[in-house]
């Protein structure tokens, strides 16, 4: 009977299972229904972009740090190209600084109508998905309007923006926000009334202030915790110092909390939007950057829809990048997932994992269990043919 | 009306057999078509579900290690058996039942009840985590929601004062319609048809972002096929029951498709409106509020009689 007891039941999440979108691993050991612990693994997807980064020019660089993400593209090339430019010492012309910004929010836009129709599906609302994936392609729309493309805008280069916003567009972009915003009040008032739904989500996933503060959760997921952090605010980068934003706070911390606060930010967006297009600088949209970057290192940080995007850039004064650190905030809110798990139901799992908005192969780290003995470093044409030999 | 068929016939043509298989298949088609037109989706072809039919009856049978293979390949075949054998009590398509004795309403919803309970046992032969967690959960509810639905169906057999289908069926034509005198049972009714059938939101066994597809998970091939088969044909057994009890009876094929129909639009729409509950929420809604609400119209009907 001792036994019996000391043998755990464990359902295993991942590396492929219909809840993820993405590979990664969990593992919760369950009692019946309730979850008891839970570990989680990484590493599946991980593609060496930091490595890769160093063997390209600064320009080229750029274009590879947007594909880090595909729903948050743009702000991984804002945080480069914001860094670069402090090292090289650039003025932005501010009218491109404005449509960088107007583009963040249009991208925040896409990437919280995305999640909540992901985390919907999640708990079984597929009729929220799928209302919600067709509102996104409003947004997806005007982005490839704006910029050619859904997904990678590709819109920075490094001392501007490539495009500029006609009349033609703004007419469309404030359309679109109106038609967005009469959406997302009837999302709210779903979220915030259906039974069923308040059911799943009320209560669930329960983060105090103090919880989100030691785990160092970062984002909507913090800010649902009360947690008074948001980069835009804190820290203005491109053009949030002439436009502000106000701070979307809620003070429950549950599940219910981290949906209001996504809808409630897209107001912001939706306001910040207007705010820009109706006061847009005239000016130039690009300036000059050389080609070699002076010699210094830097930090950058903005806030990704999914909370705050950390780049550590250093430069020896050559056309490639001597290093470049990213820290995606999927990884910052792992944690939260692992603590808040057990006691809970297990059909609670895939909801508490969504609601983070987590975003895998943006955050994975390479896994290498390093011996006592061995003191070894790998160079990147060892780590290259360790890769090959491993997947041969 | 009355249409007598030979014995054979009926068992293997119609209106049992191969007409029921195929009703079932055309009655899955306009439920995901009508699911899918309330989600904003185009929805599948008419062939669609003929075409997975064919295809998982194509493919090979998996049969995991660790399983008892007898039971493996056999618990389908059970589970759509009772589905066939439970179409014979019931007034499909309007005309009179195959087969009718004193007592068949029981024996219809046990007959109706094999399928979840095979559905269960094809869970826990596995070895598979989510099986038995799928299984544990298809189990649980065919614990909570069994019971409503049964007092739910028992109202009108108080009211004809018959355990014959065929006679309550009759009795439902010459009396008001039971859906005025005994609302509360037709909700119940019809609810637990959904819990029967595991559509959302009381999906819960077959979570698929939970745990895959549930019992289901270690079927392939031809065993998955009559498990679906199974569900598609209870669906037009159950819709055709609760018409014959609740919506004045059933008695021709226009009849029977309009009222039929009616309520899987009904259905649909429910199943469209609500997100996904826990095992845990449907067995308090249940025992809660079905079971409750189920007692107190049959307290109803007892004090009136």
């Amino acid at each position: 009977m001792l036994e019996f007891h000391t043998e755990k039941f464990i359902i295993p999440i991942g590396p492929q299972h219909p809840a993820l979108k993405e590979p990664g691993h969990f593992e919760f050991t369950v009692d019946g229904e309730t979850v008891t612990g839970a570990t989680m693994r990484l590493g599946y997807v991980h593609r060496g972009i930091e490595k890769g980064v160093e063997g390209r020019n600064w320009t080229q660089a750029m274009y590879m740090l947007e594909r880090v993400c595909g729903i948050c593209s743009h702000v991984h090339a804002t945080a480069f190209v914001l860094g670069v430019e402090r090292l090289a010492n650039v003025q932005v012309p501010p009218r491109a600084q404005a449509i960088r910004t107007l583009v963040g929010e249009l991208e925040r836009i896409h990437s919280h109508l995305l999640w909540l129709g992901v985390a919907a599906h999640e708990g079984g609302f597929d009729t929220l998905f799928m209302f919600s994936w067709r509102d996104r392609e409003t947004v997806m729309d005007l982005l490839e309007e704006l910029s050619g493309n859904r997904v990678h805008y590709s819109l920075n280069v490094i001392g501007g923006v490539k495009v500029d916003i006609t009349d033609e567009i703004r007419e469309h972009l404030l359309k679109g926000m109106d038609y967005l915003e009469e959406r997302c009040k009837y999302y709210l008032n779903v979220i915030s009334t259906d039974e069923t739904f308040l059911g799943r989500t009320r209560g669930v996933g329960l983060m105090t202030l103090q919880q989100a503060e030691d785990l160092g959760a970062v984002g909507p997921t913090a800010r649902a915790s009360g947690v008074q952090r948001d980069i835009r605010i804190d820290a203005p980068y491109a053009g949030y110092s002439q436009f502000p934003v106000r701070l979307v706070t809620e003070s429950t911390g549950d599940l219910h909390a981290r949906f209001v606060v996504r809808i409630k930010e897209l107001f912001e967006s939706f306001r910040l939007i207007r705010l820009i297009l109706a006061n847009l600088p005239e000016s130039e949209l690009t300036t000059r950057v050389p080609r070699r970057i002076p010699a210094g290192e830097t930090i950058s940080r903005v806030e990704a829809p999914r909370g705050e995007l950390f780049y550590y850039i250093k430069s020896n004064g050559n056309e490639y990048p001597e290093r470049v650190k990213v820290r995606t905030p999927s990884l910052c809110n792992w944690s939260s997932v692992i603590v808040l798990a057990p006691g809970h139901k297990l059909a609670d799992m895939p909801m508490l994992l969504s609601g983070i908005d987590p975003c895998f192969s943006c955050n994975d780290r390479m896994i290498t269990i390093r011996h006592t003995d061995s003191n070894r470093t790998w160079s990147w044409e060892q780590l290259r043919q360790y890769g090959i030999e491993y997947y041969r | 009306m009355n249409l007598t068929v030979p014995p054979l016939v009926a068992i293997l043509f119609f209106p049992g057999g191969l007409f029921l298989l195929f009703s079932g298949l055309m009655y899955e088609w306009i439920d995901r078509k009508l699911v899918a037109r309330f989600q904003n989706r185009i929805g599948p072809r008419l062939i669609q579900p003929f075409a997975d039919l064919i295809k998982l009856l194509a493919k090979e049978e998996v049969v995991p290690q660790g399983v008892n293979a007898a039971l493996f390949i056999l618990l389908p075949v059970i589970a759509m058996a009772g589905a066939l054998t439970a179409a014979l009590y019931i007034p499909m398509i309007g005309l009179q039942p195959s087969y009718s004795f004193q007592g068949d309403l029981i024996v219809t919803l046990y007959l109706l009840s094999l399928m979840t309970i095979c559905s269960g046992l094809a869970g826990a032969n596995t070895l598979d985590r989510f099986s038995l967690v799928g299984a544990t959960r298809t189990l649980t509810q065919l614990f909570s929601y069994e019971a409503p639905f049964l007092l739910a169906l028992l109202g009108p057999a108080l009211a004809a004062s018959s355990w014959q289908i065929n006679e309550i069926n009759q009795f439902a034509q010459n009396n008001p319609w039971m859906i005025l005198t005994q609302p509360i049972g037709f909700f119940v009714a019809l609810v637990g048809l959904m819990g029967k059938l595991e559509l959302p939101p009381f999906d819960a066994p077959e979570a698929e972002t939970e745990i895959v597809a549930g019992a289901m998970t270690e079927y392939s091939g031809r065993g998955y096929a009559l498990f679906r088969l199974g569900r598609n044909i209870e669906l037009v057994i159950g819709l055709g029951l609760v018409a014959s009890f609740y919506l004045g009876g059933v008695n021709n094929p226009v009849d029977f498709l309009l009222k039929t129909l009616g309520m899987l639009v009904f259905l649909a729409a429910l199943q469209s409106l609500f997100a996904r509950l826990r095992i845990d929420q449907t067995v308090g809604l249940w025992w809660r509020v079905g079971a409750l609400l189920g007692l107190l119209q049959f307290l109803f009907l007892l004090v009136l009689r």
